[in-house]
């Protein structure tokens, strides 16, 4: 029984850091890695998709709609803050840093100006289970079951769907796209809108397990550079795979010796990957094949 | 003729503002700057201090950045280690026999190590780009981190705790040697008078160097790596001195901070002390030290303005400001209005 | 929120300004808080609770005649902000005295300034202990007055082995000393330490364990909004244990911010919190609220910087209207400068220049209401006085800790 224990708590441990790592960096996986635009403002879309979450569900709305109506809001202030801002600094990716970190610093103190310094959260749903001497939430179970839907769905949507497909060559050769007909303004507002959609979705998914003030987007935000980065840019060649790696590293040293072990852990995985891998498992994936 | 020779090598292609008339400017300048602190109160004095410790670190960016093309987020790194360092060692020893002075000297040069090592683990590993940066920002974070736990008393160096998250304090003043005793600078106007002093030789030893022939490659290498390297240049080690001199200048910054104002403490090496150098530098115009220099000196005094009179909005203006730039500006408010400047002039000037 | 603070701000100093016009020059008060940033939910009731303090006092009278004038600034929650605003609210603006700080950290930033230029300043915040400065008053409860009546209890009530988990930084990890020495002095066990550092807010291994090492209950030093999700996931996963803690609920009132049970179970000890119900408490509250309706939360450190308002105001007048900081150092070395305030009687310790404190034990129950089994009077900041610390001879101007206690002569 003491080991079925201890394996089912090691899954479990990977699994929490695994989602948590996937969820944080799918959004700007598709942002940074996909469209080559650095967004500082990532944490700020996850806030405003746990925000508008936390407002649906006490307008009344069960908590699975709330989410989706969250992420959707995050989404479609993610195409209007493209329209605005984004879509004149493609080929000036650090000029794109500016420019969003400016959007985070008016996102998050608007958000506290207008909503105040702390909102109250809503509860975790879901009991727990129990294994052996230890009990686990049946939420972050969701958790990790929705990390391996998006993945799954970002697969499908950009690899089987006509917008993909379009999407993707719009993003390699936006002037072979433009010549073939294609609308790229309206392709790259969308596919700006689907990174922050999902930044929402995280935002909406973990507001019921956190603490709601105006800079929570913060916390995930390490965490997302350094999967994406890892990763490189290919979303599903790369942040699967390094999601999978990062989420080893962190969850075996917070075992081992403690949370900071596993902070500096990951700082220093993502060094080390960049000296050996200098364009991330993507760039390491598509040599080989090359 | 000594004095035009010594001109002809300030000015150069890399620089802007050349000319008589520039000059003539930048001595009525220094000459008002000189004279501020009879005018101005105590307090005015060592808050200008404060403006001048952080500009050292900017022209260090802009010559990592705006010159050789590398974005950086580890000038916070060499500041804080060198912050430290500085700690470290007036704590340990004191400040006589002119040490105060020395220990000045160390504290850059453990920086500036600190650079190199990392330097060459960058560069001559060919990493570029924005990945360059993200690699120095992790190396920040990861180093705030590491000494913000850092509380307990295990944690010392010699007689100095690090006393983690809570900051470093008890490290004297800078302290000069002089005759008959030392002279114990608190922010005030002996202080003034040496930074400002730091600053002129730091700005023009910069404009000689980005306009020499070690510029003009910095400059090549910037615009395209590789057609330098195929004239024959090793971009590394141009790319490694640029990274050290940058950094020995953010160490700089660091020193002059911790003796201003006898503190340091993890938080800046934290992220948004690394996010801030670019900003100033982003906003003044990086390609340029004379408008790195005056972007960042009016950047602090504008964000600080407005958190004194704007209050909760001072950062919603603060995030403006910075989408503006970026939309309206891009290479720099400052270098906008040098270069509107510049070419007022030269209409009046009579081109052909 | 910001328009009325700046309505208050404005109304205080034009009140301030009436007074001027026909008594004598006002005494400026500094006040450095950040409302801002990641610390402003705690904060902005302590801006609040010194601005009614100051409407109160010039209603009255002013002190000794003259009204208060407050110089009030935003820090941002940021260590800079507070070395820059310090050098400004004393060289430039000229106060009398400073109101600042939260963290322990904008303390120490600012710590220097005051020392350089020999002013006065308040700390109005709990805090790890040991500032020995003869600058400062702090006002905020320390450790021994919070811990000492804590762990005790608790290991009466639910047994000796304990679990700590406190956040990674200075506050943390002497915060936890403090448990670990109190714990072996009573006999208990520490089943386990752990230390996180600030921002993080996954808590998934910490509770697995604290699972494996089946403590009697767990200490929780957390600090931040981030770290304050281990509430949720803990409650989430069925933890169960009861909780103790001396930072949380009384200064960021959790219990209000998270949705039941989460904090079920959690007992606190606390100088104040607006669920106390005196007589005095109840004063206070109505009058905070006639000033201030949408107030979230009066916590701890709002009844601090009112209390100590108070105080000032009568130093100064015992001095005879000097604002100079010897003579009110004078008065305080009396050893009876009291004041009955929202918490009861409170006194000030010539040794420590820091405050006693009546200690609330609170406990939260299923439906975050808040009951007080518990209630410890008069606990005096002894530690620093019998650490060898006495302001009334010496200024080493140090922090101390347990394990860097000051060296005895």
């Amino acid at each position: 029984m003491e080991f079925v224990t201890a394996i089912v708590s090691s899954a479990y441990q990977f699994g929490d850091a695994f989602a948590f790592l996937v969820l944080s960096a799918c959004g700007l996986a598709v942002i940074f890695g996909m469209m080559g635009v650095i967004n500082l403002a990532h944490g700020e879309f996850i806030m405003c998709g746990a925000y508008m979450t936390v407002f649906a569900v006490n307008w009344g709305l069960p908590l699975p709609l709330a989410i989706v109506c969250g992420s959707l809001f995050a989404g479609l202030v993610g195409m209007v803050i493209e329209r605005l801002v984004v879509r004149r600094l493609y080929s000036r990716p650090l000029d794109s840093i500016l420019a969003t970190w400016g959007v985070s610093l008016i996102a998050s103190q608007g958000t506290l100006i207008l909503f105040g310094p702390t909102m109250r959260g809503v509860g975790t749903p879901l009991g727990s289970f129990t294994v052996g001497a230890l009990s686990f939430s049946y939420y972050r179970l969701v958790l990790m079951a929705t990390a391996l839907a998006v993945l799954a769905l970002l697969y499908l949507v950009f690899t089987k769907t006509r917008f993909g497909v379009l999407a993707r060559a719009t993003i390699q050769a936006p002037h072979m796209a433009n010549a073939l007909g294609v609308d790229t303004g309206r392709i790259y507002a969308y596919t700006f809108g689907i990174g922050a959609a999902l930044a929402g979705l995280t935002g909406g998914i973990y507001a019921p397990t956190m603490t709601m003030i105006p800079t929570m987007g913060t916390t995930f935000i390490m965490e997302a550079f350094v999967t994406v980065v890892v990763g490189g840019a290919d979303v599903f060649l790369g942040t699967a795979p390094a999601a999978a790696l990062l989420a080893v590293v962190k969850a075996s040293l917070t075992s081992w010796q403690g949370q900071l072990a596993g902070q500096i852990g990951l700082l220093l995985a993502v060094i080390v990957v960049i000296r050996l891998l200098p364009k991330g498992i993507t760039g390491f994936i598509l040599k080989d094949r090359a | 003729m000594i004095v035009s020779r010594f001109l002809k090598r300030l000015e150069g292609p890399q620089t802007m503002g050349k000319g008589p008339l520039f000059w003539t400017a930048f001595a009525v300048v220094l000459a008002a700057a000189l004279a501020y602190p009879l005018f101005a109160d105590g307090y005015d004095v060592g808050n200008n201090i404060y403006f001048l410790n952080w500009t050292f670190m900017a022209l260090g960016l802009s010559l990592i950045w705006g010159y050789g093309g590398s974005l950086s987020f580890g000038q916070t790194a060499f500041f804080g280690v060198a912050g430290y360092s500085y700690g470290i060692l007036t704590i340990n020893f004191g400040t006589a026999y002119g040490f105060g002075l020395v220990s000045v000297v160390i504290a850059i040069a453990i920086a500036a190590l600190f650079a190199a090592i990392l330097g060459y683990f960058l560069f001559f590993g060919r990493i570029s780009g924005i990945f360059l940066g993200i690699v120095t920002l992790s190396v920040t974070l990861a180093l705030e981190r590491f000494m913000a736990q850092t509380a307990g008393p295990e944690w010392k160096v010699g007689a100095a705790r690090l006393n983690g998250f809570n900051g470093m304090s008890g490290m004297p003043a800078l302290t000069l040697p002089w005759f008959g005793g030392e002279i114990s600078l608190y922010p005030d106007i002996g202080l003034y008078y040496l930074v400002l002093g730091l600053l002129v030789v730091v700005y023009l030893g910069l404009r000689i160097l980005v306009n020499s022939r070690f510029g003009n490659v910095l400059v090549a290498l910037r615009e395209n790596p590789q057609r330098a390297e195929m004239l024959g240049y090793d971009i590394r080690k141009y790319q490694l001195a640029t990274f050290v001199i940058g950094a020995a200048l953010a160490g700089l910054s660091g020193v002059l901070y911790t003796s201003w104002g006898q503190y340091i403490t993890p938080s800046s090496m934290g992220i948004t002390s690394a996010a801030l150098p670019i900003i100033w530098v982003a906003v003044g115009g990086r390609s340029d030290l004379t408008a790195t220099l005056i972007g960042t000196l009016v950047v602090l005094s504008v964000f600080q303005a407005l958190t004194i009179y704007g209050s909760q909005y001072a950062l919603v203006v603060m995030g403006l400001l910075l989408v503006g730039t970026v939309l309206l500006a891009p290479r720099g408010l400052i270098a906008n209005a040098g270069l509107l400047v510049g070419t007022l002039f030269s209409r009046r000037n009579g081109s052909k | 929120m910001t328009v009325r603070l700046l309505q208050a701000t404005m109304l205080t100093c034009a009140f301030a300004l009436s007074g001027a016009a026909h008594a004598a020059d006002p005494i400026k008060i500094g006040v450095l808080e950040d409302q801002s940033g990641d610390f402003a939910a705690a904060t902005i009731g302590k801006v609040h609770a010194i601005e009614l303090a100051a409407e109160e006092i010039n209603n009255a009278g002013g002190i000794a005649g003259r009204p208060i004038e407050l110089v009030v600034y935003d820090t941002q929650s940021d260590n800079n902000r507070y070395q820059e605003f310090m050098r400004r609210v004393l060289q430039r603006d000229k106060v009398d005295v400073v109101f600042a700080g939260f963290s322990s950290a904008s303390r120490e930033a600012y710590r220097p300034i005051v020392n350089q230029f020999d002013g006065l300043a308040f700390y109005n915040n709990q805090y790890e202990g040991g500032v020995c400065d003869a600058n400062m008053i702090v006002t905020g409860a320390v450790p021994e007055q919070q811990f000492s009546t804590l762990i005790p209890w608790m290991m009466e009530t639910y047994g000796k082995r304990v679990y700590t988990i406190a956040a990674d930084y200075n506050f943390g990890q002497i915060s936890a000393e403090w448990v670990r020495d109190i714990v072996k002095e009573s006999g208990g066990e520490m089943v386990g330490e752990e230390f996180i550092p600030l921002g993080v807010s996954q808590f998934s291994q910490t509770i697995q364990n604290i699972q494996t090492a089946k403590p009697d209950f767990v200490v929780t030093l957390l600090v931040g909004a981030a770290q304050a999700s281990y509430y949720e996931q803990a409650a989430s996963a069925n933890l169960g244990l009861p909780m103790a803690s001396s930072v949380n609920v009384g200064q960021g009132y959790e219990h209000k911010r998270f949705t039941p049970p989460s904090l079920a179970n959690m007992y606190v000890t606390t100088n104040y919190i607006e669920e106390v119900d005196t007589p005095a408490s109840k004063a206070f509250l109505e009058k905070f609220h006639a000033k201030y309706p949408n107030e979230p939360y009066v916590n701890q450190e709002a009844a601090n910087s009112y209390i100590a308002m108070n105080l000032y105001k009568q130093m100064v007048e015992r001095a005879g209207g000097s604002t100079k900081r010897d003579d009110l150092r004078a008065e305080l070395a009396k050893g009876d400068v009291c004041f009955d305030g929202p918490s009861g009687n409170v006194c000030l310790d010539p040794k420590s220049q820091h405050m006693s404190h009546t200690i609330f034990l609170a406990k939260v129950g299923d439906d975050h209401a808040i009951s007080f089994p518990k209630v410890w009077e008069d606990i005096k900041p002894y530690w620093l006085g019998d650490a060898g610390c006495d302001l009334t001879q010496a200024d080493p101007d140090e922090q101390y800790t347990p394990s860097n206690p000051p060296t005895k002569q």
